[in-house]
């Protein structure tokens, strides 16, 4: 779920002659193309839902229907269309894995460059992260989900209160390298504030990093809403892919219907493994290492 | 030895303290708390009073707080809402199926990770290198829920090879017993290895990779050492490590993908009791629940910072 894809940040590279031709040269390679392709169509489903299909609501008179011409991804136990479902559940984990994400690359980044710059603050941030990854953070969103109503707006606030921690550890470790540079302390010497030198100077040399946080953040952030919707915890009033899962679950259906399983399951692979794969391209991209200087 | 030890311990307590701290006061402050969940609509004040007074809900929060931590240290979880019964009682209960299929994941990922990913390490570039990385990298986007549902589906229903449910047959004895609880492993345990797999054998390889450059690796070659040796005795050693870290950050993952393939294949764990209880508003069940696995969790990874300072020969004790 929530492996460590990335233990060690690219080093910081110097500011590059062309922008321009490094996004080029990132866009062309095939995997990143593909990627981003893939994050494209689930952009446009999602806006476009209510055009695709029909919002699935009631019953339907074709239960349990395997795939067809008139439904491409079969009917569940109600007869609801499982293309409208997947159709629909790609609003709520996109919505939901973006806004978490944001939330939490906020929390993180101002957390993990806080923590880099002042001493005093670092050693409470470190122990407060420290604590956060040592715990079993699905067990802890539950428990808080089970509490309040669910809804996308709660949910969100929950995935991403608790998927800060991991994008603190990077930026931070970032942040001290660059912490320590010449040009560091020259703003110093010139008089420039703790403030000053911590979003004028550091942040634009972490602004990398945070795309690449936001990417596989998300990522997590969507794997996190489908299993607490799998378990109960979703928005009732919003489709989801994992309570499409908790649908085939609930009514016995799992060994019988496939398609009501293996649709959802292939929207969150695709959807999660682009958004890895386009962050992993990223942080590579920005490797001076790999790139030949 | 002792003294690292016990700061280890006292890290993990501390851990758990500020766990259970920050989540006491925040389930109170957010606006759903216990109590208006557990009382039901129909009940007159006077009852709604009295039952709050019961469970010492309309006390103060930091006294409430205070006799909290003293039940919790007592081990007193408090009482079911659904099932007149101690939360502790109802998760002791589940609590070792839940061990026993986490750690046969855990013990079943790295002896199957040990061995490809010092083979793509030494094969670099090769295709089991390929395929390795490949699937280090897609282990990422994979869901519980999905890997159990396909595993359940064709190894279960559509082959039957492995039950589709349950952790035991009630009616084996003696021996069959073990073997019918091995049969019902299988694929919840299969679940949880193909999530942790990838990421695992991938950080032994570029640990793997980096340790066959050292010097002491060419100084073992220098003096006739066979490569078999140098691999697996001289450069596993200390690759293994990092890897071993890597597991003991992975548990709460771990536990959280256990709660998840239990659902599925109605293993009467902890997360089977947590989807029950959250089914059934069963509040205290759901904290409880999480308290326990949360101590599960810190002291487990607890010990295997012990262990790997028992293994690594640069740290003496």
């Amino acid at each position: 779920m929530s492996a460590p894809v990335l233990t060690e940040p690219a080093p910081p590279s110097a500011p590059s002659a062309s922008k321009r031709s490094s996004w080029y040269g990132y866009l062309r390679q095939p995997t990143v193309a593909l990627s981003v392709l893939v994050l494209l169509v689930m952009v446009l489903m999602a806006v476009f839902a209510p055009l695709i299909a029909d919002e699935p609501s009631g019953a339907g008179p074709d239960v349990l229907q395997s795939p067809s011409g008139a439904h491409w991804f079969g009917t569940d136990d109600l007869g609801q269309d499982v293309f409208a479902q997947v159709v629909w559940g790609t609003r709520t984990s996109l919505v939901i894995g973006l806004a978490a994400s944001l939330i939490a690359l906020a929390l993180g980044t101002t957390i993990g460059l806080a923590a880099a710059y002042f001493r005093p603050i670092d050693a409470v941030a470190t122990v407060i992260t420290d604590v956060m990854l040592a715990l079993p953070t699905l067990p802890l969103m539950i428990m808080l989900a089970a509490v309040v109503s669910p809804s996308v707006v709660t949910l969100t606030l929950i995935i991403g209160f608790f998927a800060w921690p991991e994008v603190a550890r990077l930026i931070r470790s970032q942040g001290l390298v660059i912490s320590a540079m010449p040009y560091i302390d020259g703003a110093r010497v010139l008089g420039a504030t703790g403030w000053r030198i911590v979003t004028r100077e550091i942040l634009p040399a972490v602004v990398s990093l945070m795309i690449v946080s936001v990417l596989l953040t998300a990522s997590r952030a969507v794997i996190s809403e489908a299993g607490l919707s799998f378990l109960g915890l979703g928005d009732p009033d919003a489709w989801s892919w994992g309570r499409i899962l908790l649908n085939a679950q609930r009514s016995g259906t799992i060994a019988i219907a496939w398609w009501q399983t293996l649709f959802p399951s292939l929207a969150i692979l695709l959807l999660v493994l682009a958004a890895t794969l386009a962050g992993m391209r990223f942080n590579d991209s920005r490797d001076p290492r790999r790139n030949g200087g | 030895m002792l003294r690292f030890v016990l700061s280890r311990a006292l890290k993990a307590v501390l851990t758990v303290w500020i766990a259970i701290t920050s989540t006491f006061f925040l389930l109170r402050l957010l606006p759903g708390d216990p109590t208006t969940l557990m009382v039901e609509g129909d009940m007159t004040p006077e009852m709604q009073a009295a039952l709050l007074k019961t469970y010492g809900l309309d006390r103060p929060l930091w006294e409430q707080y205070v006799s909290y931590l003293r039940e919790l240290i007592q081990g007193n979880l408090g009482i079911s809402f659904r099932q007149i019964q101690p939360v502790t009682d109802i998760i002791l209960d589940r609590l070792p199926w839940t061990l026993l299929l986490a750690g046969s994941a855990f013990v079943l990922t790295i002896a199957v990770g040990i061995p490809i990913g010092v083979t793509a390490a030494v094969n670099r570039g090769k295709w089991l290198d390929r395929a390795l990385q490949g699937f280090g990298i897609s282990a990422n986007a994979l869901f519980v829920p999905s890997v159990a549902i396909l595993l359940l589906v064709f190894f279960g229903a559509q082959l039957g090879w492995f039950p589709i449910g349950g952790a035991i047959d009630p009616d084996t004895r003696g021996l069959g017993a073990y073997l019918s609880l091995a049969h019902h492993l299988v694929l919840p345990v299969l679940s949880l290895v193909l999530v942790q797999l990838g990421p695992y054998a991938l950080t032994l390889r570029t640990n793997m990779i980096e340790v066959l450059g050292e010097d002491y690796i060419r100084a073992a070659q220098a003096r006739g050492l066979s490569a078999r040796r140098r691999v697996w005795k001289h450069g596993l050693r200390n690759a293994i490590l990092p890897a071993l870290t890597l597991m003991g950050l992975q548990l709460g993952t771990l536990v959280g993908g256990a709660v998840l393939t239990e659902t599925v294949f109605a293993y009467p764990g902890v997360g089977r009791l947590i989807y029950e209880a959250v089914g059934q508003q069963d509040y205290p069940v759901i904290q409880g629940a999480f308290i326990m696995l949360a101590v599960t969790v810190v002291f487990a990874n607890a010990l295997t910072d012990m262990l790997y300072a028992v293994l690594n020969p640069r740290i003496r004790l």
